[in-house]
């Protein structure tokens, strides 16, 4: 059974009339097990390859390899299928029936599914909803089913349904499943497919070639096999007359979680959180209170993870008021660490935003700051993605120059990067 | 207390280096202060655990009524539930009642007060109320014990002697002494389960537990005090001239004696230091006692110094409880009266755990 623990860290003393509390807390998850193992329903896998016109044979190859590299790492007993995407969605496997639907590993459906990604072809177009339509349809075939993950690849933009039309589906798909994301190559968009991959609390990431295509679907079928609790909720309650600012989690990457809540009681919001595996996560909490007296004290909030009704975790969010400047006016180091990697997060996607229209004093005055809270916060990951993408003339003070000729795959590669998060160094 | 002398960082008096709350501001002077973690919930809880009806906290949120989550603070407004032992109040007969409060300025309730009387007005009372001292370790586990070994014993003995004034005030004061012999007991065991827990020698523990001793026992129209420190029994009668019944072993008291007006002494740096103690290492415990025969209705009051403190010569604490009961019918009982004379020293600052017994009584 999985173990579940939360830290908190903020400084609880406010100023006379002092309203505003922040908190970091840290939910740590041991002894996960494997996904699908708890006894709890069945876990299952969809792998969802881009095979249109424009992968091209290298990149056909390349997606063949991964998903059977990704079906290998598929743990007996997993249901699972492969969808083919283009302007359609297409089963790929298990196919050759005339309704949707899915099949347990074994090693006779892994050679079967093996067999038919081989014959994968590149042909037609790119509409991502219409895959991740089809993904939730074939995922309701099977009942047992607690835990339902997918990992999409893709290499174009989406240009075979509108803009709404994609939005209907990845809101028709939020909550279904969860779905980490990946672009080959630099002619797909990092903002359209990160949408996808937020709302389906999954991750994003660029392949820049072909060739490691494998080795990324080997690693993401292998994690999330590894997450053996299939699905836990953020529980965060505050007292009657507050008003809780965000939720947001910030590490591994940022995550705002705010506009997720569903209401567990007038007081306490539920933020779905997907499955865990052995691993920790920080979320950022701010409540604002009506200030009380000096020496009060009281709770600013609970937060809890919580497994369906059984909560297995919980931190204390605490307020004191003091008249004493030395306690309020100290900064806890854990809540200045994540508003500067949130606001690195913004800044870096607004740069490059505003670098894509030709803006080019907001995208050096956006990456500057970046630079700086990259500095700041010991970002080393997102400072050598920056530099490939600015020249530095002073860290500290965040003045740079925009550079020419930038490889755009460098350029995805912050965007993709910029929401990860490093950890506070103790 | 023959601490290192350093200075509260709050209002500068002179405090010994290991108090953890300054006597004269009740600021908190303890190494702790000022780190970022609160002081836990059940920090003192070792060795002894606090009695069971005194254990936990409220389970009604005082400030809204809510209901109080299993980690101590209120499920709907958030707000901190007293620890059972931060307040709480007695009452064996509707004549005789008590509160216990922890104050303001301090993180624990180290005051304890215990009481016991027959159902008919003015008949039979026994009240004590034991302070436990701040600097040492589990005062408040101490305090609470000795009173209630003390009470028991004053309780249960009905010994009278020949029956009748000189003898029966002798039986009493005997029976006074014993039951501080059993308050000294309890705070003796405290220190010593803290000591098995800390696996070492009785001789190594820096700060034992100690705590004041005061008891009251009316039996009819006699009236026997003992006390050992600087908690207080006063006699405030509806008419004529109210007094207190103890004197503190202190060392403002050692001045007044010595001609320093009270205000002044009461008001000097280490004018909180009490002389006498019971615990580990008080020299002897043998309370200093007092008689008098009580012929006009009033009010026995028993207080720490809490109260005291903004209230010290028994003129104004009369005309102070006579005002408070005053206000209206139900305000005159007494633990309608305790609990406001508690409310009244918090609104003074409440710098030191606060308690006031009272019994009500007419004779004849």
């Amino acid at each position: 059974m999985a173990d579940f623990s939360a830290e908190v860290y903020q400084n609880e003393f406010l100023p006379d009339g002092g309203t505003d509390v922040h908190a970091i807390v840290t939910v740590t998850c041991t002894g996960a097990g494997a996904a699908g193992q708890a006894g709890h329903g069945d876990a299952a896998e969809i792998v969802i390859v881009d095979t249109s016109g424009s992968m091209g044979q290298f990149n056909i190859r390349a997606a063949q390899q991964a998903a059977a590299a990704a079906i290998d790492q598929i743990i007996d007993g997993t249901w699972f299928a492969v969808i083919a995407g283009t302007h359609e969605a297409r089963m790929a496997f298990p196919a050759g029936r005339a309704e949707l639907g899915m099949v347990q590993m074994d090693s006779t459906t892994r050679t079967s599914a093996k067999r038919a990604v081989s014959s994968l072809r590149a042909d037609g177009g790119t509409a991502m909803g219409t895959w991740l339509t089809m993904a939730a349809r074939v995922f309701a075939t099977v009942p047992s089913l607690a835990q339902k993950h997918a990992i999409l690849l893709t290499d174009g933009e989406n240009q075979h349904e509108t803009p709404e039309q994609l939005t209907a589906a990845i809101e028709a798909a939020r909550g279904q499943f969860q779905c980490d994301c990946r672009g080959v190559g630099s002619d797909w968009q990092v903002a359209q497919v990160r949408r996808i991959s937020q709302a389906l609390m999954g991750t994003v990431d660029i392949i820049p070639t072909g060739a490691q295509m494998a080795e990324t679907f080997e690693t993401l079928m292998r994690q999330s096999m590894g997450r053996g609790v299939a699905s836990a909720t953020l529980r965060v309650w505050a007292p009657q007359g507050a008003q809780l600012l965000f939720v947001s989690q910030v590490a591994p990457t940022v995550l705002d979680l705010t506009s997720r809540r569903q209401e567990v009681n007038a007081l306490t919001g539920g933020f779905p959180t997907g499955s865990w595996g052995d691993e920790s996560r920080d979320y950022h909490v701010a409540i604002r209170l009506a200030a009380k007296g000096i020496g009060q004290e009281q709770l600013a909030a609970r937060v809890q993870l919580a497994i369906g009704d059984s909560v297995v975790a919980q931190g204390l969010v605490k307020a004191m008021w003091s008249s004493d400047d030395t306690l309020t006016t100290r900064i806890n180091p854990e809540v200045a660490h994540y508003t500067g990697q949130t606001e690195l997060a913004d800044a870096i996607q607004e740069g490059l935003a505003a670098k894509a229209i030709g803006d080019d004093v907001t995208a050096t005055a956006k990456l500057g700051r970046a630079v700086q809270l990259a500095a700041e916060t010991g970002n080393d990951e997102a400072t050598a993605k920056l530099k490939k993408v600015v020249d530095i003339d002073d860290p500290n003070a965040g003045t740079v120059r925009l550079r020419r000729g930038v490889d755009k795959l460098d350029e995805m590669a912050l965007d993709t990067a910029s929401t990860k998060t490093t950890r506070v160094k103790k | 207390m023959d601490d290192a002398v350093t200075q509260c960082p709050t209002c500068h008096v002179a405090v010994g280096a290991s108090e953890r709350f300054c006597e004269a501001c009740g600021a908190g002077l303890s190494p702790t202060v000022g780190a970022v973690e609160p002081v836990p919930a059940e920090e003192s809880m070792k060795g002894t655990p606090v009695p069971d009806d005194l254990g936990g906290t409220a389970s009604t949120c005082q400030a809204c009524g809510g209901e109080v989550s299993a980690d101590g603070y209120c499920g709907t407004c958030g707000a901190r539930a007293p620890r059972r032992r931060d307040h709480f109040s007695e009452q064996p007969a509707a004549w005789v009642a008590a509160v216990c409060d922890r104050g303001i300025r301090h993180t624990r309730n180290e005051d304890a007060v215990a009481l016991a009387a027959d159902a008919e007005p003015g008949s039979r009372a026994v009240v004590v109320v034991c302070d436990g001292v701040s600097s040492s370790v589990d005062s408040d586990l101490a305090s609470l014990a000795a009173a209630r070994a003390a009470r028991d014993v004053l309780a249960f003995s009905r010994s009278r002697g020949m029956g009748t004034g000189l003898s029966l005030a002798a039986a009493v004061i005997a029976r006074l002494e014993a039951a501080a012999d059993a308050a000294s007991e309890a705070v003796l065991e405290v220190t010593s389960k803290a000591n098995n827990l800390a696996a070492v020698g009785s001789q190594s523990v820096p700060n034992p537990a100690s705590c004041t001793f005061v008891a009251a026992v009316l039996e009819q129209d006699l009236l026997v005090v003992g006390s050992v420190g600087d908690s207080r029994v006063y006699w405030l009668p509806d008419t004529g001239d109210a007094t207190a019944l103890t004197l503190d072993d202190s060392f403002a008291q050692e001045q007044i004696a010595a001609g320093v007006p009270r205000a002044q002494a009461e008001a000097g740096p280490q004018s909180h230091a009490i002389t006498r103690w019971l615990g580990a290492d008080a020299p002897e415990h043998r309370p200093t006692t007092a008689t008098m025969t009580i012929a006009a209705p009033g009010w026995l009051l028993v207080c720490s110094d809490g109260l005291w403190n903004y209230c010290s010569a028994a003129k104004d604490l009369a005309e102070l409880v006579a005002q408070t009961a005053s206000s209206s019918p139900a305000a005159a009982e007494p633990l309608a009266l305790a609990g406001a004379l508690v409310d009244w020293a918090n609104a003074r600052g409440g710098k030191d755990n606060i308690t006031v017994a009272l019994a009500r009584i007419h004779p004849g």
